[in-house]
């Protein structure tokens, strides 16, 4: 399947997932698609993890809070539009503990307790984890026909697919349980160990100190009965990925390393019976059939020029495009893998590096045509 | 302080987003300073899949192993780590075993935040006793902070005990003048940002560290003559890019483009920061990893006789 799988997949899925390493584009073609499915007429939201300052400023994003603004999308039907929203993994943490703690006391003792502020540290600064909470939250809300997730850089895809069950495993009611049999809820002080766990339980306490001991059964104490709601999130979190509506689309560069990820990606996708929509190649070198003599076909173009500034852009044009083709040459065999892993009915794509940075919805314009061709001009 | 000091540390991290060439920097400092006649030994942290394994083409383990004159690599893994530490506080094999089989400790260790960093920092740590200098190829720069924040982090929350004793062992370490971090970074708007994040990040719990060492790659050092940048847009404004000479413009527009990036880090990096930046240049056609390496060798060491 070509680039024209793409805009199916834009009309039938509900929810995309890019994925891949980071530095290959992924918030600009997570844009792209959000303002091409907009465009083919569905509600869209695309949530982004960090993007630069100038494409943040294009697409109206405030750098924080979490806030949704409808970004102005030329040719859009007048059912589409499009939403986008930074994430802000601080605040997305903040709202968790606050929805899911039973009261104000219970809140105010978590966010005192020193494991919390260790473990918020921990998950609070873990975009991964965040990315895949705040995209349930999207979800549930029924606002949108598709919501396209750009997810932070990852160099392992386990990193990414294994997040939302981070703070469910943490907060495992084993653990929890084996922390607090020993312990007289009521009395954290003056327990008393009892049960096959003590002599492993007193040489922690050792290790440890049994202050830590104690801070953390107060610390699971706090979480009581706040584990099934966790529970629950990761449960609804995985269903999200697992929902045959759901597609996984891998972003890579033509280089070794991010072909690796992408790779190692795609096992885990197969592997988890995740719905891997297809791959697009990102920063492509080789702009147009090969030239022979680049200095030469320049010639006629820097007429106007006095010759010295012509003999320096074309000095500078040839030697620019001499290293162009030697990295194109070497990008080969790695976009040919990928096209092999789309083989036969997986979406694959390329899209050249631009000369330019992406900075403005122009610039994504110029993306959109390279990744739906047939698409006119809005 | 100068360069040379941050290179001649005892050891030395090297981070930066991802992608931008943090293990092959990280080798090349390990080669130049093995090549001086230091013995050196370069880190990966928990590797699942050993890069360098792969490039120096050999079998990394938990071990270090040799990879050239006075140079080892060893992949600290956690769980190695961890009955290491162990061992030292628990000097009886068979309770080690005893806490290392419990399901429950194991999970416990594996999902506490900040315990896996502890132990592997520990290791590292022992490594010095063996070696001049060990360089750690550190996590990606946002994980890279929290790593190396943790011992710092966690030490109000052990007030006794062998973890406390060898948290202030951290800290004491991490503290050291001869502790450095290099950052590697690409001429990129994304990436430069974060590359200042994360040293305002590492600065505000670790003042004594000395000077923000960039290793800018795949630069294109500014032409200060930059007429030709000015004149190449003009062209190609004029001209399609399905025009026969466009593939050309497209190169030209794209070194341009790279110039002024390269300036702009240059003079963030420099202002927000006060980095001292090496450039690593772009080069016509660089095959392999080694290749790369050697190329960063080479360019790391002129910049060490500078004065």
């Amino acid at each position: 399947m070509t680039a024209s799988g793409l805009a199916d997949l834009l009309l039938e899925r509900r929810v995309i997932v890019c994925v891949g390493s980071g530095g290959v584009g992924k918030t600009t073609l997570a844009a792209s698609l959000g303002i091409e499915a907009a465009r083919l007429g569905r509600r869209v939201l695309v949530l982004t993890i960090d993007p630069a300052r100038r494409l943040a400023d294009a697409l109206g994003l405030p750098s924080f809070g979490n806030e949704v603004r409808r970004v102005d999308v030329r040719g859009a039907l007048p059912e589409g539009h499009l939403d986008a929203m930074m994430l802000d993994t601080r605040a997305t943490f903040d709202d968790l503990i606050r929805r899911l703690a039973p009261d104000e006391v219970r809140r105010r003792e978590i966010l005192e307790n020193q494991v919390y502020r260790l473990v918020s540290d921990s998950f609070g600064s873990s975009q991964e984890y965040m990315a895949t909470e705040k995209l349930y939250d999207v979800v549930a809300t029924g606002r949108y026909d598709l919501v396209v997730l750009d997810t932070p850089p990852v160099k392992n895809a386990l990193e990414f697919l294994d997040a939302p069950g981070r703070l469910a495993r943490f907060l495992d009611r084993r653990i929890v349980k084996w922390f607090l049999t020993p312990y007289d809820e009521n009395r954290v002080f003056g327990r008393v160990l009892i049960g096959t766990s003590g002599v492993v339980f007193r040489l922690l306490g050792v290790i440890f100190g049994r202050e830590f001991l104690g801070e953390l059964s107060r610390f699971f104490i706090a979480f009581r009965d706040m584990y099934d709601g966790f529970r629950e999130r990761h449960e609804a979190v995985t269903r999200i990925f697992e929902d045959q509506a759901t597609a996984f689309l891998v972003v890579s560069a033509p280089t070794e390393a991010s072909v690796d990820v992408a790779t190692f990606f795609r096992e885990e996708l197969l592997a988890r019976r995740l719905v891997l929509g297809g791959f697009l190649v990102n920063q492509v070198h080789g702009w147009g059939p090969e030239v022979e003599d680049p200095a030469d076909i320049l010639e006629p173009l820097l007429t106007n020029l006095p010759e010295d500034r012509a003999r320096r852009v074309r000095s500078r044009c040839a030697v620019a495009y001499g290293r162009t083709k030697a990295v194109a040459a070497r990008e080969g065999p790695l976009r040919e893998r990928i096209r092999r892993y789309a083989h036969p009915d997986r979406v694959y794509a390329e899209i050249p590096l631009l000369p330019e940075p992406v900075r403005d919805l122009e610039g994504l314009d110029a993306v959109i045509r390279h990744l739906f061709p047939a698409h006119p001009d809005p | 302080m100068r360069v040379r000091d941050v290179l001649d540390a005892r050891l030395l991290f090297v981070t930066g987003k991802g992608g931008t060439g943090k293990t092959t920097v990280a080798l090349a400092l390990a080669r130049l300073a093995a090549s001086e006649g230091r013995r050196v030994v370069l880190v990966e942290v928990d590797s699942h899949r050993p890069t360098l394994a792969s490039w120096l083409d050999l079998e990394t383990a938990y071990g270090p192993v040799p990879a050239g004159p006075g140079l080892d690599v060893a992949n600290v893994t956690w769980l190695d780590a961890l009955v290491d530490w162990l061992t030292g506080i628990v000097p009886v094999q068979r309770i080690v075993r005893l806490i290392l089989t419990n399901r429950m400790v194991h999970l416990f260790l594996d999902v506490t935040p900040g315990s896996r960093e502890v132990v592997l920092l520990a290791r590292i740590e022992a490594l010095l006793g063996s070696y001049d200098q060990v360089v750690v190829d550190l996590p990606a720069a946002g994980h890279a902070v929290s790593f190396l924040k943790v011992p710092q982090q966690s030490a109000s929350l052990f007030p006794s005990g062998p973890l406390r004793r060898t948290l202030d062992g951290l800290v004491l370490l991490l503290s050291r003048p001869d502790t450095q971090v290099v950052l590697t970074a690409l001429p990129e708007e994304m990436v430069v940002n974060e590359t200042v994040e994360t040293w305002v990040r590492l600065t505000g719990f670790r003042p004594s560290l000395a000077l923000p060492l960039v290793v800018l790659n795949k630069a294109l050092p500014p032409d200060p003559d930059p007429q030709w940048r000015a004149d190449v847009r003009r062209v190609a404004a004029r001209h399609k890019a399905s025009h026969p000479a466009g593939a050309v413009l497209q190169a030209g527009l794209w070194e341009a483009e790279r110039e002024e990036l390269t300036a702009d880090a240059l003079d963030r990096l420099s202002r927000e920061i006060r980095a001292r930046v090496v450039l690593v240049p772009l080069v016509d056609e660089l095959p392999g990893p080694l290749e790369r390496v050697g190329h960063v060798e080479a360019v790391l060491g002129a910049a060490l006789s500078d004065p």
